[in-house]
């Protein structure tokens, strides 16, 4: 008879528990914004914390590309026209790797996670900041990759590639990585 | 006690000290207060841009984290503000006004709401401050700072205590050198004042006070020399000039008591050898009358008589004489003396001998006066003859003796109705010998009102008489009250 009514009352509490949890989960998600909202600011701010050690002059705009499947959709528009370090952005969205000649900041689609590498040796060559949510994105070879830490977005950088690439990365931004591959 | 308060009892070095002290007390205060004033307002300004900078670093460190919403990194920025010690709260705030984090030391405020602009600046207890945080000219958030002012009380607590410290100590230097100093004020004039009061006290006029300046407090003290100098030098002219005039009063003195002593010897001893050859034409012509009136004739016997007459005369003048001389030598000895008993006495004495003329005498009962009663009976005596013989020609005697006495002497009237004298005389009336009727008139020897003046000069007295002639004379002697042993 023990047994039951402290097996009721564990159901009980349960049950309250899982209650409370969905209540602040809704809460939470009414509040915060879309991933992929909080990943195009990101965008936007890295553009802002790294710069090009050889930079063209200030008129000439920074090229944000995404390649592959856009998760994005169009929370990347409001980012046209903006500036970083005085240069306007304007967007494009290469098909192909092909056509990639002349982007500056490079957003990796997860769907292009396959051809990698080559994405990769070809940006590194063309001096483009690349950026990626595809796991372990600056492990393999990419500057800035998005990590997802329980519901809050966060980052790491590959400072060796950048700086071989030719990025000079604000000490700012690095105190605020996640994790910095030297 | 209460004196001691009153500035008028303090001494001159007090308040010289006092003045001093107070006018030192006075800027170094002013200058204290004025110190910490200005410290307090720079340690304000500088605290306040101590602040500001440490906002300006925070600012621009925290953009970074603002952008990417990196609150714990955030929080870890803000914590090392706890190093500073200063501030209280540290609050981000995102460009809407949202905050981020939080930093509190305790627990008593909430982060203030940007929304409602609280004060800033320095408030009773605390500075606070809004710093917005930009990248290329993009507001980003803001970043407040809450700082309390317990640095700024105990520096200024700690700088309040230096100035105060630092002022005693200076206070203490200059109470010495005030001390010091006021000396050299002060020392010349009590110098002099002490100077002055022994020179009153002990009545020495060859101390003199020293003359250490030549300003005017020296030529206080010169010019206060030179009159102690001038009086000094008064002072002994004056007893110089008093010790010659005492050995000149003491030869004076000694030439004329010989002089009298001689006079005196000389009167008496006349007078007793003139006895001698007047009592033998006395025997004689008395033998010749009674031995041989047979022999002579008329005339003879009228020379005779006339001898006898001028050897009588004679007799009585050296009688008069040598009462002149005694009443000179005697010793006067002062008493109180009953004069309407002694008048009373004389009057009886002259009524006995006399003619038996209607005599009217009025004497003024209780009368008394100060001498020697011996000398005064002489004198009075004479008086009372004198009233006697010049009224006795008159059809009644009237003669009244009264005394007036006022707080220093007392005036005895001898007042007679007889033939009285010419006013114009009246220089002569007390001289020997001088007599202002001639002996057909009136019988006498011209010493009598010389023995009365004699005796009223030794007594330190006056005698003086008012007359007119046939209406009578008055005498009057003055005798002072209380007579001095001069």
């Amino acid at each position: 008879m023990r047994i039951y009514a402290r097996g009721c009352l564990l159901i009980l509490w349960k049950f309250f528990l899982l209650v409370m949890l969905t209540a602040g989960l809704i809460q939470a998600q009414a509040s915060v914004r879309s991933e992929y909202e909080v990943k195009a600011a990101f965008l936007y701010n890295f553009t802002r914390f790294i710069n090009w050690n050889t930079p063209p002059d200030d008129d000439v705009p920074i090229t944000v590309c995404v390649l592959g499947e856009d998760p994005f959709e169009d929370l990347l528009e409001p980012l046209i026209g903006r500036k970083a370090h005085g240069r306007v952005l304007q967007l494009r969205a290469p098909d192909k790797i092909s056509e990639m000649d002349g982007c500056n900041v490079l957003f990796v689609s997860e769907s292009e996670s396959s051809s990698l590498r080559e994405i990769l040796e070809k940006a590194s060559r063309q001096a483009m900041l690349t950026i990626s949510d595809i796991p372990d994105f600056a492990r393999r070879g990419g500057i800035v990759g998005y990590v997802k830490q329980g519901n809050v977005i966060r980052f790491e950088i590959n400072l060796e590639v950048a700086n071989r690439t030719g990025l000079s990365i604000n000490s700012r931004l690095l105190e605020l990585a996640v994790r910095v591959i030297r | 006690m209460s004196n001691f308060w009153r500035w008028e009892y303090w001494p001159l070095r007090i308040k010289l000290l006092f003045m001093t002290l107070l006018i030192s007390t006075l800027g170094i205060g002013l200058v204290c207060v004025s110190l910490i004033v200005l410290e307090n307002e720079n340690y304000r300004d500088q605290m306040e841009s101590e602040l500001h900078v440490i906002a300006s670093i925070l600012a621009e460190q925290s953009a970074a984290a603002l952008l990417f919403e990196d609150r714990e990194q955030l929080l870890s920025i803000s914590s090392s503000l706890r190093q500073t010690g200063t501030i209280n709260q540290a609050c981000v705030y995102d460009a809407a006004g949202m905050m981020l984090t939080s930093l509190n030391d305790t627990e008593r405020h909430a982060c203030p709401d940007l929304s409602t602009s609280p004060s800033m600046g320095f408030g009773t207890n605390s500075y606070q401050l809004t710093v917005p945080v930009t990248l290329d000219q993009e507001l980003l958030g803001y970043i407040y700072l809450n700082s309390h002012l317990q640095v700024l009380r105990e520096h200024i607590r700690s700088f309040v205590v230096t100035a105060v410290g630092i002022g005693l100590i200076v206070q203490l230097l200059l109470v010495f050198v005030a001390y010091k100093l006021q000396r050299i004020v002060s020392q010349p004039i009590l110098s002099l004042s002490d100077t002055a009061e022994r020179i009153a006290r002990e009545h020495d006029y060859s101390i003199r006070t020293p003359v250490s300046s030549h300003d005017e407090l020296g030529r206080l003290s010169a010019t206060f020399n030179d009159m102690i100098s001038t009086i000094q030098l008064q002072n002994r002219r004056i007893l110089e000039s008093r010790d010659s005039l005492e050995r000149k009063v003491e030869e004076r003195t000694a030439q004329l008591s010989l002089a009298n002593r001689e006079l005196e010897a000389f009167s008496y001893s006349v007078s007793h050898d003139l006895r001698q050859p007047l009592r033998a034409i006395e025997g004689f012509s008395q033998a010749l009358e009674e031995d041989c009136e047979g022999q002579l004739d008329e005339t003879g016997k009228d020379y005779l008589r006339r001898v006898r007459g001028a050897s009588v005369r004679m007799s009585n003048l050296i009688d008069g004489l040598l009462v002149l001389s005694r009443v000179s030598r005697q010793t006067v000895e002062i008493n109180q003396v009953d004069l309407t008993g002694m008048v009373h006495e004389i009057v009886s004495e002259i009524n006995g001998i006399n003619d038996s003329l209607p005599t009217e005498v009025v004497i003024q009962p209780g009368m008394v006066v100060m001498g020697d009663g011996r000398l005064l009976r002489i004198a009075f005596q004479n008086l009372l003859e004198n009233a006697w013989k010049y009224s006795s020609k008159k059809d009644c005697r009237k003669i009244e003796v009264s005394a007036s006495a006022d707080s220093t002497c007392t005036v005895v009237k001898v007042q007679d109705n007889g033939a009285g004298f010419d006013m114009q005389y009246v220089e002569k009336l007390f001289v020997a010998f001088n007599r202002l009727h001639t002996p057909s008139e009136f019988t006498g020897t011209g010493i009598g009102l010389a023995t009365v003046y004699r005796v009223i000069r030794r007594h330190h007295g006056d005698v003086w008489a008012e007359s007119e002639l046939g209406a009578g004379a008055t005498f009057y002697v003055k005798l002072p009250l209380l007579s001095d042993q001069r």
